[in-house]
């Protein structure tokens, strides 16, 4: 019989080795397969999306900034450059580089492949919306234009990737999201969300937690150097400018809004109390989103809270005669207003 | 559209239609751009309104009738934070109950008349007809003992526990369990309706997966298909009540063994029930992460059960069908087991080969040889790893005296197995690593078929089957260690 602690310590170091060697993402090999992944092409794309964006936000691409971007020192973006020239995907000219008609049509590819399976994430995947840019980073250097185009056909032609971009056509057209930052909404004046930047990392993880989401209702109530005041899809929020500033937002005929400021969700309905279905939150999504209309819940639609479970959710609820049961998370998502019911 | 332009300018001379249609096209182009970006869902959205407006407005209803009240009432108590819980626990005891007490009559019967009566019958009438020894101990010994054996343990059970389970079901009460016990199952990522498909896992894990039906959301059905052999399934419970008689009971004064047995018994089902937590958990946050998940749960309104058609389609689809495929996987098994004894290699059966090669892995990890192949040649039926265990023990111990001969599975007395086993060389940690390994291990290999049946991949079928063997084999290693550590 082998000696028990030998086993023990035997067994905690294979244990050990593999998790050093298998862990997702920090472990050795899939931190090799990374490096084997980061060929020159993709690092030549990616270099080619950062100069693309350069020109779009109006800034000046140099070795410097593609370095940062890439993560590589500034003599390897130079060796990085020199090969993108000799393949004619860009020109240098007055000490500025500047893309050919080539390094454009590569860039609308990348872009295009990444927003397109963001979308495809957002629609037809349970991924959280944090792990969406990720995967797409990755993704969009390994998809043919034959495999976007059926892509886009199975995600039935969309022309904004979930945060709001516009996804370039298979031509490589690309219109902007036409949007203003929620800095400059007049105050009181009503407008849309259209588009959430999803960078930097950490600004966009805050407009998620806030849970905003593109296509909502919203309206500043107060800007401030030190805060924005703001109600967006019947909920308050307030976020420092820099933050706000992530938002954009399309101004909207001045009509009464379909959800009204502080509107309740059916979460805090309680058992007993009738209410009537204002909206579905635009943050509710593909299946879910399908299975909500489904099951009847509209615009319009009385939904009478029956009973919450002893473990405290769900909770039931009455809708066009069946009783349906939801959990609280879902139910945040329907923004409801209360109705006096006389016996349903 | 180019290829066509030329054409139309040919036909008409003046190319006008030509550039009426790219006009079409670009206003196409511009507007598409203008229409928002969740036109689809807002489409399909104002349609689905539209049609409840015209609904709301051409249907007459006789009155907008509340909510029977006898549903209500019901539905009050069922789910009442005072009586909720109480009233399923007494529910769900009295069906194991049932189950567990109704099965051992029928059970002793089939055992009777298959094992006891009809197998010695069958080999006097081979010897008469001069059949040569090794068809008759293949086909009788191997094939049709196995086969007899996984029916007389399995057939009552089953038929108890499945009419009950779907008497429940067909009157509504079901959907009112998962509602209660959605928090917990919320919590470790599954759907509340995977306590249903647990509980039919304790009739059968192969009948609990076909019972992941009724999730509708895909992540949420993985991991209740995935997670379903946690719950202690009715194949297993002999071995446990067997060996925790045997060597947990022995511990303790006789007056005390029989409710310390039982009670080590049920600790090994909670234990699957908060392992099936554990992978749900895990599951949920990693392999699973990219799988769709909704969740709705209807409240079906209640109904008086259809008693004799409750009784009838029980048995016919989920009874007997359960049981087709056990016995199509129980024949080759039988077979197996009879010439893995029997057929020899340089003197010694093919059994005694395996088991000398896995008997130092066994060890390690708290078990043996024998308990290892046993499992092996088992897994199309957990019915008879102890039989398979006993004849196996037998033809390596060489005891004397017991048994039926090599390749025949035998059952016995209490005390004449428990000096069996010890003079196998089994101690109390084999026993407590056997009834672990019992509950964490592969399914069987019905389960593992119905399994690729359900989910049509060969991936999660692998993950659903090699998951639980390792796990069970890093379970009886630790414990097996720290036992050896703590006893010294």
């Amino acid at each position: 019989m082998p000696d028990p602690l030998l086993s023990l310590i035997i067994a905690g170091f294979l244990a050990g080795l593999g998790a050093a060697l298998f862990w997702p993402q920090r472990g050795l090999i899939p931190n090799w397969q990374k490096t084997r992944q980061l060929t020159n092409r993709v690092l030549g794309e990616d270099a080619i999306k950062h100069i693309h964006k350069c020109d779009m936000d109006g800034r000046r691409p140099t070795v410097e900034s593609i370095a940062g971007a890439l993560h590589i020192s500034t003599n390897e973006a130079a060796t990085l450059l020199d090969s993108l020239q000799t393949q004619n995907l860009l020109f240098m000219s007055k000490g500025e580089i500047h893309l050919t008609p080539a390094g454009r049509d590569t860039a609308m590819h990348i872009i295009r492949a990444h927003r397109l399976w963001e979308r495809y994430l957002a629609e037809e995947t349970g991924y959280a919306e944090a792990d969406w840019h990720g995967q797409a980073e990755h993704f969009e250097h390994h998809l043919t234009p034959t495999q976007l185009t059926a892509l886009e056909a199975q995600l039935n032609y969309p022309t904004h990737d979930p945060h709001g971009d516009p996804i370039p056509t298979a031509t490589g057209e690309l219109v902007e999201h036409g949007g203003q930052p929620l800095t400059t909404l007049p105050v009181d004046k009503p407008g849309q969300i259209v588009h959430l930047e999803d960078e930097p990392e950490v600004v966009y993880a805050q407009l998620v937690a806030e849970g905003l989401h593109i296509g909502m209702p919203i309206r500043v109530t107060e800007i401030t150097p030190q805060r924005v005041r703001f109600w967006a899809n019947g909920d308050e929020h307030v976020l420092a400018p820099i933050v706000a500033g992530n938002i954009s937002v399309l101004p909207l005929p001045e009509t009464t809004p379909i959800v009204p400021d502080s509107s309740d969700s059916l979460a805090n309905l309680h058992p007993g109390e009738t209410a009537e279905v204002l909206s579905i939150s635009p943050a509710c999504r593909g299946a879910e989103r399908r299975r909500f209309l489904d099951l009847g819940i509209l615009p319009g639609t009385r939904i009478i809270a029956e009973m919450r479970s002893p473990s405290g959710d769900p909770t039931a609820y009455i809708i066009r005669g069946a009783t349906i049961a939801l959990r609280r998370t879902q139910a945040e998502y329907i923004k409801i207003k209360r109705v006096q019911h006389a016996a349903s | 559209m180019t290829t066509y332009t030329p054409r139309m300018n040919e036909l008409n001379g003046q190319g006008e239609t030509a550039v009426r249609e790219t006009d079409i096209l670009q206003t196409a182009e511009t507007l598409r751009w203008q229409i928002g970006q969740n036109f689809h869902e807002q489409l399909m959205e104002d349609i689905y309104t539209e049609a409840a407006r015209i609904a709301d407005r051409a249907v007459t209803r006789a009155g907008e009738k509340p909510r029977f009240d006898m549903d209500r009432t019901i539905d009050h108590i069922v789910t009442s934070r005072v009586w909720g819980f109480p009233l399923m626990v007494l529910l769900f005891t009295v069906v194991f109950w049932l189950t567990i007490s109704g099965a051992n009559v029928p059970s002793g019967w089939l055992s009777y008349i298959f094992l006891d009566t009809l197998h010695p019958l069958l080999k006097e009438g081979a010897t008469a007809i001069g059949m040569p020894w090794w068809l008759s101990g293949l086909l009788i010994d191997g094939m049709y003992l196995a086969t007899a054996w996984v029916v007389s343990v399995m057939l009552p059970p089953m038929a108890i526990f499945f009419p009950l389970f779907t008497l429940l079901e067909d009157f509504g009460y079901l959907p009112r369990v998962a509602f209660n016990l959605d928090n917990i199952f919320r919590k470790s990522g599954a759907h509340g309706k995977q306590a249903l498909s647990m509980m039919m896992g304790f009739g059968c894990n192969a009948a609990g997966v076909v019972a992941t039906r009724v999730i509708d959301s895909p992540r949420e059905r993985l991991i209740a298909i995935i997670t379903n052999n946690f719950a202690l399934c009715n194949g297993r419970w002999p071995t446990q009540i067997l060996i925790a008689s045997l060597f947990i009971g022995g511990l303790v004064p006789a007056y005390l063994a029989g409710f310390v047995s039982a009670m080590a018994v049920v600790g090994i089902a909670v234990l699957g029930v908060f392992l099936s937590f554990a992978v749900s958990w895990g599951l949920s946050r990693s392999i699973l992460k990219g799988e769709v998940s909704t969740f709705s749960l209807e409240l079906p309104p209640y109904r008086p059960p259809r008693i004799w058609q409750t009784i009838y389609t029980s048995v016919i689809d989920r009874t007997m069908i359960v049981l087709w495929r056990a016995i199509t996987f129980a024949l080759p098994a039988g077979a197996v087991i009879w010439l893995s004894a029997n057929v020899m290699i340089g003197g010694v059966s093919i059994a005694e080969h395996l088991i000398n090669l896995l008997n130092p892995l066994g060890l390690l990890i708290g078990l043996n040889g024998v308990i290892l192949v046993a499992y092996i040649v088992a897994i199309p039926a957990n019915e008879i790893v102890i039989p398979t265990v006993l004849m196996l023990t037998v033809l390596v111990t060489g005891a004397t005296g017991v048994g039926a001969g090599a390749g025949v599975m035998f059952e016995m007395d209490g005390s004449a197995v428990r000096h069996l086993l010890d003079a196998g060389g089994w101690t109390l940690l084999t026993a407590v690593n056997l009834m672990l390994f019992s509950l964490i291990h592969n399914p069987c290999s019905t389960t593992i078929y119905t399994i690729y049946k359900e989910t049509g991949s060969k991936k999660w079928t692998l993950i659903a089957t090699m998951l639980p063997v390792v796990m069970g084999f890093i379970v009886t290693f630790l414990v097996a260690q720290v036992w050896r550590l703590l006893a010294g």
